[in-house]
C-alpha cells in the first residue's frame, strides 16, 4: 500500500513510519509531496499532514492518532507516543526527558540523510532501539 | 532552533466558543507556552521557522476540533522600523524571565534543578537569541558548584 505525507520528515513522521512497517504494512511504500501541496496523490493514505485522519487530534501527535486507529494497544507503543508527543507538541506536562533529544537527533538524521526516504529507514533503528529500551525498562 | 529570519511572521487569528471554558485555557495555555505575542487582543505572533509554522498549523486543528475557527497567516511588516520594535517585544518579554532567574541565582541556596528546568522553558520561546540567555546558561553551569565549569 502507497502511503503519502510531507518533505522534511521528523520525529513524528519517524515513529509513524516505522510503527506502519513494523505493525501496519510491511509492504508499505511512501511517497512526499511539498509542504501544503494540494491535491495529496490519490491511492496514498495520507498520514501526518493537516486535516486528514491520520494526523494530529486532541493535542496529541499523530503517533498517538494512529494507534487508536489500527488498534495496537501495547504499553511500550503507548510511552512511545508518549515521547513522540513530548517531542512534537507543546506539553504542559513533560515525564519524558528523551523527547527533545530525540527531537534533534530525528532532525539530525534527516540533515544527514540524501532524501526523505533514506531518513525514514535510517529512523527506523533510532524506534527499535527506542522500543527495546523501554520493553524491559518498567514505566 | 534555527535562527530568524526576522522578516517573516505567522499570525493566528481565532474564535473559540465561550463554553467549556476549560477549552479557551487550553488553546490560550498553548499560545503562551508557544511564547506568542498577542497584539491588540485580536492577533497573535510568532517569527516564522519550520516549527512555529507547524505548531500553529496543529494549533488551527485543535481549536477547529473543539468547536472553533482559527486563520493561519504569513506576512511581513512594511512599514520601517515595525519590525524591529516588535522583536524587541518578544526580546523583552524572554530577558524579564531571564532576569527572574538570574535574580534567583544570586540568592543563596537556589534550587538549581527548578531553574535549569525554568531556563530550558524560557529558551524554548527565545527566538532572537538573547545575549542573556547565554549568561543564564553560563551561570547556571557555574553554580553547579564542585569542580571548574
Amino acid at each position: 500500500m502507497k502511503w503519502v505525507t510531507w518533505e522534511q520528515v521528523g520525529v513524528d513522521r519517524m515513529a509513524c513510519a516505522w510503527l506502519i512497517k513494523k505493525y501496519i504494512d510491511p509492504e508499505a511504500e511512501f511517497l512526499f509531496v511539498p509542504v501544503g501541496q494540494k491535491p495529496l496523490p490519490e491511492g496514498a493514505e495520507a498520514f501526518d499532514i493537516p486535516g486528514v485522519r491520520l494526523s494530529h487530534h486532541r493535542g496529541h501527535c499523530t503517533f498517538h492518532t494512529m494507534l487508536r486507529e489500527f488498534d495496537l494497544a501495547d504499553p511500550v507503543l503507548e510511552r512511545i507516543a508518549r515521547v513522540v508527543d513530548e517531542a512534537d507538541t507543546v506539553q504542559d506536562v513533560t515525564l519524558e526527558p528523551v523527547a527533545p533529544g530525540l527531537d534533534l537527533i530525528c532532525q539530525g538524521i534527516r540533515l544527514t540523510s540524501p532524501d526523505d526516504q533514506v531518513a525514514l529507514e535510517r529512523g527506523r533503528l533510532i524506534y527499535d532501539a527506542l522500543y527495546a529500551k523501554f520493553e524491559v525498562e518498567p514505566t | 532552533m534555527e535562527p530568524v529570519s526576522g522578516q517573516v511572521w505567522v499570525l493566528l487569528v481565532y474564535k473559540i466558543p465561550r463554553e467549556p471554558t476549560s477549552s479557551r485555557a487550553y488553546v490560550w495555555r498553548k499560545l503562551k507556552r508557544l511564547g506568542a505575542l498577542l497584539m491588540h487582543d485580536a492577533v497573535w505572533v510568532l517569527p516564522a521557522t519550520s516549527w512555529t509554522r507547524e505548531q500553529f498549523q496543529w494549533l488551527v486543528v485543535e481549536i477547529t476540533e473543539l468547536g472553533g475557527e482559527a486563520q493561519l497567516w504569513e506576512s511581513r511588516l512594511l512599514l520601517n522600523g515595525q519590525e524591529e520594535t516588535l522583536a524587541q517585544q518578544f526580546q523583552a518579554r524572554v530577558d524579564a524571565a531571564y532576569e527572574e532567574i538570574l535574580a534567583e541565582l544570586s540568592r543563596g541556596n537556589a534550587d538549581l534543578v527548578a531553574l535549569s528546568r525554568r531556563y530550558q522553558q524560557v529558551r524554548a520561546q527565545d527566538y532572537f537569541q538573547s545575549e542573556l540567555g547565554k549568561q543564564v546558561r553560563t551561570r547556571l553551569m557555574t553554580a553547579r558548584g564542585g569542580f571548574e565549569p
